[in-house]
């Protein structure tokens, strides 16, 4: 077990697991939180798999973990590992069974106010519109051919097929298809777990939620972003789905056997992984690239239902419904980047779980409108407080591999929260506080109840305090959908 | 506890412990308790299907088994009620499932995952706590 003791503290909220704490770590760990957010990690297992993090070969620097850390299988959520691609290792666990689960933010050019008033009716037009919920499939069915350009194509496929524009494509992460994507490595069972589910919200965590911009915080940045004070948003958070969710299943069984043949020792079987650089590692790599783009394709054409349900619902009531989008980032997902360790440019295989990808100002990866001020960085909260807009930093590329938290992370379990909170009351709390939520079961909505997650203003604080990212507008709920 | 699963803590996902007198009672266990979080039980036995399955051992085989059962549960859209595990060997198990259409689903589950799986012996059999992505 670690304790505070075993910690030094590096600078402000940055606290470290030295590499002697024990003898498998070949870097040392490093956590990001305020006391409080310490002691909840400490709590859990989290600082333990963040430990087990640093034992991976090839690792390099640091391992991290983000201020909405909590206890996963693998790494914990909120983790963030850097290996060098020549030696190192690429781990499905280390990714997540949702791949590149993540969020995307469309704005408006209405004020939240004018709208308000039929909240009710945004709120049921999108629980009607948008296919959510257990089980629950699309309308679009793929056929093996167009699934195979799914896969290749992310959400240029989405866009080809009448869903979006390319200004869509423009700003998503990696214009919405990861490179390296390679249809035939994904299993025929993966492929039929997502054939009807494209278009689809899930249930969990994901969410569609309309929102009001309360504050803005760096009015520079909030302009090249397009953001502006009640100006009315919506956010979209979800992920590759059923498909997804088989590629993590297939490639962890498959690299069972690849640990043995590669010598690797592991201290979690979760982090079942193989060299990079190797038949499994680059078949993996290729599928989960797959994955991916599966999930951007979805994302896209969940923004184009949500646009015409809005476009529908609000017709008559203002006049330009137009929704652009802001930017499309992934939290769970690998990526190679290119980083300098010790003085020399390396190529890095970064894992993020539960992390956000968050490049600085000049990074050529940012789109063209914003690479002057960096990265639109996308926090979605829990759904009674608030969700934030951040801006990633130069100081995130020399702390944290471009790197910043995703959430506000889980700090109490799914069954404590069926048992403590009563979903309908929970719903009915909330909408005398002015926000409208329709969920697609009562126990599930208990279970994403606001007291089950951190606060995250403290997670967003400590990100921006240590300038990884930057606070740009604060968004406060008014109405959400959850599967 | 008599259904041979109980519900326990996880803080982000769900997790169960399982029980067996042996380990064909603890994979039939675990498949019961899965199925118990994921769906209103069937008593249907219009469904029947047979699986057959190689791993490394039996951490590996009862992953697989439940992952097997939860892509079947999603794709043919079908809820199992009887589990009868033919063949069980450290590295392969043949089992005969028996259910019906999926009437309500309660929960999504994404997969089964090794987090914390050991299936440990205890002087009352066999007990093993699984973690589900969720």
């Amino acid at each position: 077990m670690v304790d505070k003791k075993d910690m030094k503290r590096v600078e402000e909220y940055v606290y470290e697991i030295p590499k002697d704490f024990r003898p498998d770590m070949r870097v040392p760990a490093r956590l990001y939180a305020d006391e409080e957010l310490l002691e909840m990690a400490l709590r859990d297992r989290s600082v333990e798999q963040l430990i087990n993090t640093a034992t991976l070969p090839g690792v390099v620097k640091y391992t991290l973990a983000m201020p909405d850390i909590h206890q996963g299988y693998g790494p914990p959520i909120g983790g963030v590992i850097p290996l060098r691609t020549s030696d190192g290792v690429i781990s499905p666990g280390a990714v997540g069974y949702d791949i590149n689960c993540g969020v995307r933010l469309l704005r408006s050019n209405i004020m939240a106010e004018e709208v308000k008033p039929i909240m009710d009716e945004i709120v049921n037009a999108l629980f009607q519109g948008v296919p959510s919920g257990v089980g629950r499939s699309g309308d679009i069915r793929l056929s093996h051919r167009d699934m195979d350009d799914v896969l290749e194509k992310g959400s240029a496929w989405a866009v080809s097929q009448g869903y979006g524009t390319k200004d869509d494509l423009e700003h998503t992460e990696e214009q919405g298809a990861l490179a390296g994507a390679e249809a035939r490595v994904v299993s025929p069972r993966a492929k039929k777990r997502g054939a009807d589910q494209l278009g689809t919200l899930g249930s969990g965590n994901h969410f569609v939620e309309v929102g009001e911009v309360e504050e803005v915080y760096d009015r520079e940045i909030a302009d090249a972003f397009g953001l502006f004070e009640g100006q009315l948003v919506v956010w979209i958070h979800t992920g590759s789905r059923g498909l997804g969710h088989q590629v993590c299943t297939d490639y962890v069984r498959d690299l069972q056997q690849a640990v043995t043949k590669y010598g690797i020792k592991l201290p979690d079987r979760e982090l079942v992984c193989a060299p990079f650089d190797s038949p499994e590692g680059r078949d993996y790599f290729a599928a989960m690239a797959c994955a991916a783009n599966y999930a951007w394709a979805n994302r896209q054409v969940l923004a184009h239902r949500v646009r015409q349900v809005l476009d529908n619902v609000l017709a008559g009531v203002v006049k330009d419904r137009e929704l652009t989008l802001v930017y499309d980032v992934a939290h769970n997902i690998a990526k190679v980047e290119e980083y300098p360790i010790d003085g020399k440019p390396t190529k890095l295989i970064i894992h993020r779980k539960g992390a956000t990808r968050a490049f600085g100002p000049g990074m050529k990866d940012v789109p063209a409108d914003y690479r002057e001020v960096g990265q639109p960085v996308l926090i979605p909260g829990d759904m009674g407080t608030a969700s934030y807009v951040l801006v990633g930093t130069t100081e995130a590329m020399e702390k944290t591999f471009g790197t910043s938290c995703h959430g506000a992370g889980r700090v109490m379990s799914r069954s404590a929260a069926r048992k403590k909170i009563r979903g309908q009351e929970l719903q009915r709390e909330l909408a005398e506080s002015g926000i409208i939520v329709r969920g697609g079961s009562m126990s599930g909505l208990a279970e994403e109840a606001p007291d089950a997650y951190k606060d995250v203003d403290r997670v967003v604080n400590v990100v921006h305090s240590t300038g990884v990212a930057r606070k740009v507008a604060r968004v406060v709920p008014l109405g959400v959908i959850k599967g | 506890m008599s259904e041979g699963f109980e519900e326990i803590e996880h803080t982000a996902d769900l997790a169960i412990r399982v029980y067996g007198r042996d380990m064909r009672e603890l994979f039939a266990n675990a498949a019961c308790g899965m199925f118990a979080l994921m769906a209103e039980p069937s008593k249907e036995t219009t469904c029947e299907r047979e699986v057959s399955l190689e791993a490394t051992d039996y951490e590996g085989l009862l992953v697989d088994w439940l992952n097997e059962l939860i892509y079947l549960h999603e794709v043919e859209g079908e809820t199992y009620s009887q589990f009868a595990i033919e063949t069980l060997l450290p590295t392969k198990l043949k089992a005969h499932v028996i259910g019906g259409p999926t009437r309500h689903k309660t929960k999504a589950i994404k997969a089964a995952t090794f987090h914390d799986l050991a299936i440990e012996e205890t002087p009352s059999g066999l007990v093993a706590t699984i973690v589900f992505d969720v």
